[in-house]
């Protein structure tokens, strides 16, 4: 896992997800690196407002449970 | 002062605010904070422009001529005259500044003024993001200076306990006084104003502020479109519209 210094301590990242209509399913749209989970809020939103949304959410790239790959040992 | 005099307050500092955030774009301690800065200076731009329309429909535009010529005559806060030199200038005017105008914007929603009610509401909601910014940076720490004086032009700019913030809110033109303001900003961050010291005999009534002086030459000429010229061809003639 990276870790990020910030000034304030150390930072984590955190997946960002968004929808543009209620029919269809969020999307990962990119990321941002916070030291918490309000400024991570803020610049997701500050970063990824340029296209319509209807939803966006933030989640911790930790806290992500990947499950393994077909075929992977 | 009227409802109108108090919105163009709120204006003219939403201008200079979005201007001295946007001046960070480049300079901001991370790309993240980079872009929350330029974002929150379109905001705050944009908002000026909702503020500025409300003044006609109020029924009575108190800008004059003067605003052409003198930036004396803007009605910004102090803290906003000059470029901001440290990252804790920004985010005391991130955290209280803009949080206490957002508090009065709430007082302007929650009051009479149907045009208000109805064209204010939205900023509010964009004004969430910049409050989780400011509180999250100062959360982090900054200076002492930058803070004192963000709280005290900021408890300066509600008005005095029995001026004219007080008498539209006993009008009903605004849902807060001052008392309820300065707790209303309290409350949001989570902690109580320092201590402000506040002369309200040296207070500009006008203005809302303490002291005198304005913006810096530089930021005047390009809101006039002065600093646009310089960079104009010798030759170059407006072009016929």
């Amino acid at each position: 896992m990276t870790k990020y210094q910030r000034v304030s301590g150390d930072a984590v990242e955190y997946e960002v997800f968004a929808r543009k209509t209620r029919v269809e399913p969020l999307h990962q749209v990119g990321s941002v690196v916070a030291p918490d989970a309000d400024l991570a809020m803020a610049y997701a939103r500050a970063t990824y407002d340029e296209e319509r949304w209807c939803e966006m959410a933030i989640v911790r790239k930790d806290d992500v449970i990947h499950l393994w790959s077909p075929g992977e040992v | 002062m009227s409802l109108s005099d108090l919105v163009l307050s709120i204006a003219d500092n939403k201008q200079m605010l979005g201007l001295r955030y946007a001046e960070w774009a480049t300079r901001a301690p991370s790309l993240e904070a980079d872009i929350a800065a330029a974002a929150m200076g379109l905001d705050d731009l944009g908002h000026s422009r909702v503020l500025y329309g409300c003044l006609e429909p109020l029924g009575a535009d108190p800008r004059g001529p003067e605003r052409e010529s003198d930036p004396a005559s803007l009605h910004n806060l102090a803290y906003f005259d000059d470029p901001w030199t440290q990252w804790s200038e920004f985010v005391a005017a991130n955290a209280i500044l803009d949080t206490a105008f957002t508090v009065m914007i709430e007082a302007c929603v929650g009051g009479s003024a149907e045009v208000l009610q109805h064209r204010l509401r939205k900023m509010l909601m964009e004004e969430r993001y910049h409050f989780l910014h400011g509180r999250s940076w100062l959360r982090s720490g900054i200076d002492s200076a930058p803070l004192n004086r963000a709280w005290q032009e900021a408890i300066e700019w509600f008005g005095p306990p029995d001026g004219d913030t007080a008498a539209l809110h006993r009008q009903g033109k605004l849902s807060m006084g001052p008392g309820e303001l300065r707790a209303r900003l309290e409350e949001q961050l989570e902690t109580k104003a320092t201590h402000a010291d506040i002369d309200w005999k040296q207070w500009d009534g006008v203005r809302r502020r303490g002291s005198q002086g304005a913006i810096d030459a530089h930021t005047f000429g390009m809101l006039r479109g002065l600093e646009e010229k310089k960079y104009a061809p010798p030759t170059a003639k407006p072009t016929p519209l």
